[in-house]
C-alpha cells in the first residue's frame, strides 16, 4: 500500500509540467470545489434552522401560546441566507466548469502533442520491438482514460472527501454520540465494498476472458465464412458459438449482479443508521437537547456521507486504471531519443545532393544484442548503378535498407555517402536524397493528389499527373470516382493492393530522389502489369542509384549488380548471367525460387 | 428501441420482478422521509416515546425490505440485460451464417465482428441502465406526487411548476450537446486515425522527412478535438448545478408557502421535512431519467446496426432439400457448363464477367489466367454459388445450379481458396471438415497427395497437433497444403483451385500436381493461377481479359493465337523457354 502510494505520487508528479501552464485556472477550480462543498455542507444546517423555526412556532401555535405565530421576518432572514448559499454554490460550480475544463483539456492537449512529438524522435527500433496495437492504445485509449479521470473523477473525489469531513464537522456541532453512530457508515461501506469487489473483480476477469473467447470465435468464423459455407459447417459454427455465448451470458450476469450488490448494501447500512438517528434524535428532541430541524439537517449530512462512500469502488477502479494509463504514457515520454550529431557534417555537393558513391565498410549489425544479422558487409555502389539484393528470407536484405536509411545504425563499421559517415549527417539531409517504395503500401487518409505529393508538398498538379503516368496508374486514377481528388479511406475499399503499390511508386517518382530504394515494390502487381511497369521503372531508374529487393526475376535481371546475401554476408555478386554461369548459391536460389520452365513441370 | 423492446418482452416474468424491485426501492426512498416525519409529528410534537420506537422499528423493516428490493432489481436487470444480449448475438450470428459472400462484403467482416461483439454490448449496458433507472423514474414521480398531493395540494403545485422547466431544460441541453459530442467523437476518431497512420507508416513518414508535416496535421486535429471537448465538458458540468439551483429555489418557495400554511393551521410541521425530501426525489429521478435519454442515441445506433443485419436476407436462395437429390442415376460422367454467363456485383455498375461459355467434363483440367481484376476468381466463385449469375446459366450435369439444394451442391465441390483459412483446433479436426469421422488412413492419404504428410508427421503430436488461431503456427505454404488436403478428404466431384499453389515453391507445386492426377481422374479440375508454369499442361486454358473470354485453347495454341496470353507468358518465361515451348 505504502509502496503504491509512493508510486502514485511519483507518477502524478510527472503530470505537473503539463498542468503548470494552466495552474491558475486549475488552482481556481480546486478553490471552487472547496467553496462548493462548504456551501453544500452549511446549507442543511440553515435549512434545519428554518425547519426548527417553523416547528417551534407551530408547536407554540398548537399549544396556543399567547402571541404565537410564524416569525416571518426571521424566516425571511434564514431564507435569504439560504438563497445566498445556493447562489454561491451554483456560481462556484459554474466557474469550476470553465476553469477545470479549460485547464484539464488544455493540458491533455499538450500532453497528446508531446507524446506524438516524442514518437517522431524515437528510433524505428522502438516501433519494431513493440506490438503496434500496444503503442497505439497508449497514444489513444490511455490518454483518454487519464483525461477523463482528471476531468471527472479527481474533483469528485476531492469534493467527496471534503464533504465527508465537513459533514462530520457539522454533525459534531449538533450532537457527538449521533455523529459516532454515523461514523459507522465508513467502515461498513469499506468492508462491504471490499468484500464484494474482491469477488466481483474475479467475476469481471472471467467475463473479460469469456468475452475474449467470444470475440476470437466471432473473428475466426466470420473471417473463415467461405470455408464454413463450402464445407456446410453452419450448424457446427452455430453450436460452438452458442456455447461461448451462453458462457458469456452466465459470467456477465454473475459479474453484473455481484457488483450491483454494493449500492443496496451500503444504502442499507445508511438506512439503518438513519433509522437509529431518527429514534435517538426524536428522543433527544423530546428531552429538548436538540431541535427538530437539527434532526433533518443531520439526516441530510448522513446522505452527504453516504453518497461518496457508495462510490468508493467506482472511484478506486477509475483511479487505478488512470494511473496505469499514465504510467504507460510516461514510459513513452521517458524513452531515449535518437541522437542527432551536434555539429552535423554536409555532403561535398553544395546543394546537398548525393553525387558519387555509397560505401559499406565492415558493417556489422544485429537487431538484438548477441544475434548478429549482418557480419561484415563491404560494398561500394557508384552513382547511377542499379543494385539488386536477393537472398532467402532472413538473409538481411531489408536490413541493408534499414541501415542505409538510418532507421537503424550499425553496431560496427560505417556507411559512407560521398565519403561522409552517414551518422555525421542530419537524418533529414540524408533522407532528402532517398525515395523509398515498400511492399507495405502506406497511404494516409487524404486525397490521392495529396498522397502522391507527399514527398513534395509544393508539386504542381501537372507534375503529379506525369508522375502517375510514369507509374502507369494515371488511367486507373481517372476511373475512380473523383479521380485525383478521391479520398483514400482506411478500408481503401476499391483500391487493390497492386494499385496501391503503383500509387506509392508514383509518389516516390514525384519526389525525384537521387537514390531509389525498392523493397518488394511490385510484389502485389501481376506479372503482366509489372512487365509494363518495368519499362517505366527503367526510365525512372535511369541516372539514379537504385537498390532493389525483389522476388521476381524480371526486376532483377537488368540490375548492374546482383548482391546475393546469405546469413548477412554477401556470398556472391555480379550480373545475372555471370552468376547463373557460376552455378553457385544464386543459381541454386534462382532454381528454387524463380525457375519457371518445363523441367519440373511434368 | 423496437428491437430492444422486442427482445425485452421475452423476459416478461423478470420484467415484472424488476418492476417489483423498482417499487420497493421507491418505497424505501420515499418511505423513510415519511416515517421520519411521522416520528416528528406523532412523537416529538406529542412527546410519545413509544410511538417513536414503534415507527423506528417499522423504518428498519422498510429499510431491509428496500435493500432486498434493490437486490432483486439488480438481479433482474442483470439477468434481462445479459440474456437479451445473448439472444441478440445468437440471432445475429445465425443470420450471418446464412449470408452469402455478397452480404459479407456488403457489411464487411470487421464491421460484422463489431456489430456482433460491441454493438450488442452497448445494448446490454443501455438496457441495464434503462431497467435500473428509467423504470424507477415514473415510479418515483408517481409515488412522490401522490405523497405530496396527500400532504398539500398547494405545495405540490410548486413542484409541478418546476418539472416542465427541468424537462424542457434537459431537452434543450441534449439538443445542443448531441451534435457537439458527435463532433467531438468525430475529431477523436480523426486523431486516433492519424496516430495509427503515423505508427504504421513510421518508415515512410521518415523517409519523406515529413515528421513536421505529420505533427502539424496531428496538432490541428488535436486543437479541434480539444475545442469540442472543452465545449462538451463545460456544458455537461454546467447542466447539473443549474438544475440543482432550480430545485433549491423550489425548496425556498416551499418554506415560504409552508410557513403561511402552518400559520393558518393547514399543515403539520413534520410534513415539511418529508415534503422537502419528496421534492428532492421527484426532481432527482427526473434528472436520472434524462441521463438515460442521453445514453439513448448511442444505443439506438447500435440497435440500428444490429437490426440491419437481422433484416438482411441472403441473395442466394436455397432450393432446399425439397428440391431433392439428383434425378438422374449417377453414371460417373460429369459435365459443368457455363452458358452465356454474365455477372455483375450487387452494387457494381459494370459487369465483371461478360458472356462466358465453356464446358468441362470429368477427367478434364480447365485453367483460367488473366491480369488482376480480369474476373477469373469471380468466375469460379459462381460454381459453389457464392454469387448467382446475372444472366445465363451454369449447369452441373445438365441441371441448373440454382435447382440443387445448396448443401448438396457444395458437398460436390472441393474449393481451395487463395488464402488458406484454418480454424483453431487440431489438424485432424480441420482435415475432417468435409467428412466428419474420417479415418486416419483417409486423412493421411489426403495429406500425402497434398505433400503435407511429412511436415505433419514431423510435428510432435502428428494429426493431433493444435492449430492456433488463424493458423499462425504454420507457414503460408504449409497452410495451403493443409487446406488442399482438407478439400481432398471430401472426395468431391469438382476441384477448384483458386490460385492455391502460389505459396508453394516450384518443386512442391509440381510434385503436388503430379500426385493430384490420379486422385482427380474422375473429377473436373478447375485451376486459377498467376504462374503460367502451373497451368500450361491443362487440357484447356481460358484467358480472361476485363471479364471477357480473350482466348481458349492449349498452351501452344494460345501462344500462337492469343496476344494477351503471349504477353503473360513472356513476362514469366525466358526467351529460350518461350521459343522452346512454341
Amino acid at each position: 500500500m505504502k509502496h503504491n502510494l509512493a508510486h502514485y505520487r511519483k507518477t502524478a508528479r510527472k503530470l505537473v509540467p503539463f498542468i503548470a501552464p494552466y495552474r491558475l485556472s486549475f488552482l481556481m477550480s480546486v478553490a471552487m470545489v472547496c467553496v462548493t462543498t462548504l456551501a453544500l455542507a452549511i446549507s442543511p444546517s440553515v435549512e434545519g434552522m428554518a425547519t426548527s423555526l417553523l416547528v417551534s412556532d407551530a408547536a407554540d401555535l398548537l399549544n396556543h401560546v399567547p402571541g404565537a405565530g410564524i416569525r416571518f421576518d426571521r424566516l425571511l432572514q434564514l431564507l435569504t441566507l439560504l438563497f445566498l448559499l445556493y447562489l454561491t454554490k451554483t456560481v462556484s460550480q459554474g466557474v469550476m466548469a470553465f476553469t477545470l475544463t479549460g485547464s484539464i483539456q488544455n493540458s491533455m492537449h499538450d500532453l497528446r502533442n508531446a507524446v506524438e512529438q516524442k514518437l517522431t524522435r524515437l528510433p524505428v527500433q522502438y516501433f519494431d520491438a513493440r506490438p503496434f496495437g500496444d503503442v497505439l492504445s497508449r497514444v489513444t485509449n490511455d490518454l483518454d482514460t487519464v483525461s477523463n479521470a482528471l476531468q471527472q473523477t479527481i474533483m469528485q473525489i476531492l469534493s467527496g472527501i471534503l464533504s465527508i469531513l465537513l459533514a462530520f464537522f457539522m454533525m459534531l456541532r449538533i450532537n457527538a454520540p449521533m455523529t459516532a453512530l454515523v461514523f459507522l457508515i465508513i467502515p461498513a461501506a469499506i468492508l462491504i465494498t471490499r468484500f464484494i469487489v474482491r469477488r466481483s473483480q474475479q467475476l469481471f476477469i472471467r467475463q473479460q476472458n469469456t468475452l475474449g473467447r467470444l470475440n476470437a470465435s466471432i473473428t475466426e468464423m466470420y473471417s473463415g465464412y467461405k470455408e464454413i459455407l463450402l464445407f456446410n459447417k453452419q450448424e457446427d459454427a452455430i453450436r460452438s458459438f452458442d456455447s461461448v455465448n451462453d458462457d458469456l451470458c452466465r459470467s456477465a450476469f454473475r459479474a453484473q449482479f455481484m457488483s450491483s450488490l454494493i449500492s443496496p448494501l451500503v444504502s442499507l447500512s445508511t438506512y439503518l443508521i438513519i433509522g437509529g438517528i431518527g429514534i435517538i434524535g426524536c428522543l433527544l428532541a423530546i428531552s429538548g437537547s436538540i431541535q427538530v430541524g437539527q434532526i433533518q439537517a443531520f439526516i441530510r449530512y448522513v446522505w452527504q456521507v453516504n453518497d461518496p462512500m457508495s462510490q468508493v469502488s467506482n472511484f478506486s477502479a477509475q483511479i487505478q486504471s488512470a494511473f496505469a494509463a499514465l504510467t504507460r504514457i510516461m514510459e513513452i515520454l521517458e524513452q531515449e531519443e535518437m541522437e542527432e550529431p551536434e555539429r552535423p557534417a554536409a555532403l561535398p555537393d553544395p546543394a546537398g545532393h548525393f553525387s558519387d558513391s555509397i560505401t559499406f565498410e565492415h558493417v556489422r549489425f544485429g537487431y538484438e544484442p548477441g544475434k548478429t544479422v549482418i557480419h561484415d558487409l563491404n560494398l561500394t555502389v557508384r552513382r547511377g548503378q542499379t543494385i539488386a539484393i536477393v537472398g532467402p528470407t532472413g538473409a538481411g536484405k531489408s536490413t541493408i535498407i534499414n541501415l542505409l536509411m538510418r532507421f537503424y545504425d550499425p553496431d560496427g563499421g560505417r556507411i559512407l555517402m560521398d565519403g561522409v559517415d552517414i551518422r555525421q549527417l542530419r537524418r533529414e539531409d540524408l533522407r532528402r536524397n532517398m525515395g523509398m517504395v515498400l511492399q507495405d503500401t502506406w497511404l494516409f487518409n487524404g486525397s490521392i493528389f495529396d498522397n502522391l505529393r507527399y514527398g513534395r508538398p509544393d508539386a504542381r498538379r501537372d507534375e503529379v499527373i506525369s508522375a502517375a503516368r510514369l507509374a502507369n496508374v494515371h488511367h486507373f486514377i481517372k476511373t475512380l470516382p473523383g479521380g485525383y481528388d478521391m479520398v483514400i479511406n482506411e478500408e481503401g475499399g476499391n483500391i487493390s493492393q497492386g494499385e496501391k503499390q503503383l500509387l506509392t511508386i508514383a509518389r516516390a517518382i514525384l519526389k525525384n530522389p537521387d537514390i531509389l530504394i525498392l523493397d518488394e515494390a511490385t510484389s502485389s502487381v501481376d506479372t503482366r502489369l509489372e512487365k509494363q511497369l518495368q519499362e517505366a521503372m527503367t526510365y525512372v531508374m535511369e541516372n539514379r542509384t537504385s537498390f532493389v529487393i525483389a522476388h521476381r526475376l524480371s526486376t532483377i535481371r537488368n540490375a548492374d549488380r546482383i548482391l546475393v546475401l546469405d546469413h548477412g554476408d554477401v556470398v556472391e555478386q555480379g550480373r545475372h548471367e555471370e552468376l547463373l554461369e557460376k552455378g553457385g548459391f544464386y543459381a541454386r536460389l534462382y532454381n528454387s525460387q524463380f525457375q519457371s520452365s518445363a523441367e519440373t513441370a511434368v | 428501441m423496437k428491437l430492444i423492446l422486442h427482445y425485452m418482452l421475452r423476459y416478461k416474468r423478470y420484467l415484472l420482478l424488476n418492476l417489483l424491485g423498482v417499487c420497493s426501492f421507491a418505497l424505501v426512498e420515499l418511505g423513510i422521509p415519511t416515517l421520519i416525519a411521522r416520528m416528528i409529528n406523532g412523537g416529538v410534537m406529542t412527546g410519545d416515546k413509544a410511538y417513536i420506537y414503534q415507527t423506528g422499528a417499522v423504518l428498519m423493516a422498510v429499510a431491509l425490505a428496500g435493500a432486498l428490493g434493490s437486490m432483486l432489481l439488480g438481479y433482474c436487470s442483470a439477468k434481462i440485460s445479459t440474456s437479451i444480449t445473448r439472444d441478440i448475438r445468437s440471432d445475429v450470428f445465425r443470420r450471418v451464417q446464412q449470408f452469402s459472400p455478397s452480404e459479407m462484403s456488403r457489411f464487411g467482416v470487421s464491421s460484422l465482428i463489431v456489430r456482433t461483439g460491441n454493438d450488442a454490448f452497448q445494448i446490454q449496458m443501455f438496457v441495464n441502465v434503462l431497467l435500473r433507472t428509467a423504470m424507477l423514474t415514473p415510479m418515483m414521480i408517481l409515488f412522490s406526487f401522490s405523497l405530496t398531493f396527500m400532504t398539500s395540494i398547494r405545495l405540490s403545485l410548486v413542484i409541478l411548476a418546476t418539472l416542465p422547466v427541468i424537462f424542457l431544460g434537459i431537452f434543450w441541453v441534449t439538443r445542443i450537446a448531441d451534435p457537439l459530442s458527435e463532433k467531438q467523437q468525430e475529431k477523436l476518431d480523426e486523431l486516433n486515425r492519424i496516430s495509427k497512420e503515423n505508427l504504421l507508416g513510421v518508415r515512410v513518414v521518415r523517409s519523406f522527412n515529413n515528421d513536421a508535416w505529420e505533427l502539424s496535421r496531428f496538432s490541428s486535429a488535436n486543437d479541434a478535438y480539444t475545442g469540442y471537448s472543452r465545449k462538451v465538458f463545460r456544458l455537461m458540468m454546467l447542466t447539473q448545478p443549474t438544475f440543482f439551483f432550480l430545485m433549491n429555489l423550489a425548496i425556498l418557495a416551499i418554506f415560504w408557502i409552508a410557513a403561511s400554511m402552518i400559520q393558518a393551521g393547514a399543515m403539520q410541521a413534520g410534513s415539511l421535512v418529508a415534503f422537502q425530501d419528496y421534492v428532492f426525489h421527484a426532481m432527482f429521478s427526473t434528472m436520472l431519467f434524462c441521463t438515460v435519454l442521453v445514453m439513448y442515441p448511442k444505443a439506438a445506433v447500435s440497435a440500428r446496426r444490429i437490426a440491419e443485419i437481422l433484416e438482411t436476407e441472403s441473395l442466394i436462395r436455397d432450393a432446399g432439400e425439397a428440391a431433392g437429390a439428383e434425378p438422374s442415376a449417377e453414371t460417373g460422367a460429369l459435365t459443368l457448363t457455363f452458358d452465356h454467363v454474365t455477372f455483375v456485383y450487387p452494387d457494381g455498375e459494370e459487369a465483371v464477367l461478360k458472356d462466358i461459355s465453356f464446358e468441362a467434363r470429368s477427367g478434364e483440367t480447365v485453367a483460367f489466367i488473366g491480369s488482376t481484376g480480369s474476373g477469373k476468381s469471380t468466375l469460379i466463385s459462381l460454381i459453389p454459388r457464392f454469387y448467382d449469375a446475372a444472366s445465363g446459366r451454369i449447369l452441373l450435369n445438365g441441371r441448373d445450379l440454382r435447382d440443387y439444394p445448396l448443401k448438396e451442391l457444395r458437398r460436390k465441390i472441393g474449393f481451395i481458396p487463395q488464402k488458406a483459412n484454418l480454424f483453431s483446433g487440431t489438424i485432424r479436426e480441420n482435415l475432417s471438415f468435409a467428412k466428419p469421422g474420417a479415418s486416419d488412413e483417409e486423412l493421411c492419404e489426403a495429406l500425402k497427395t497434398a505433400q503435407g504428410y511429412d511436415f505433419v508427421m514431423n510435428q510432435k503430436d502428428g494429426l493431433d497437433t493444435e492449430i492456433s488461431e488463424g493458423g499462425s503456427n504454420f507457414s503460408g505454404g504449409q497452410k495451403q497444403r493443409l487446406s488442399i488436403a482438407r478439400a481432398l478428404v471430401g472426395k468431391p466431384d469438382i476441384y477448384i483451385f483458386d490460385d492455391s499453389f502460389s505459396a508453394l515453391d516450384f518443386a512442391t507445386d509440381a510434385r503436388l500436381r503430379q500426385a493430384l492426377k490420379p486422385v482427380t481422374r474422375q473429377a473436373i479440375t478447375l485451376i486459377v493461377a498467376q504462374r503460367v508454369s502451373t497451368i500450361m499442361h491443362a487440357d484447356r486454358i481460358l484467358v480472361l481479359d476485363n471479364g471477357r473470354l480473350a482466348g481458349c485453347g492449349t498452351h501452344r495454341q494460345l501462344l500462337e493465337s492469343c496476344p494477351i496470353y503471349r504477353e503473360i507468358a513472356a513476362s514469366q518465361l525466358s526467351e529460350e523457354e518461350l521459343t522452346y515451348e512454341a
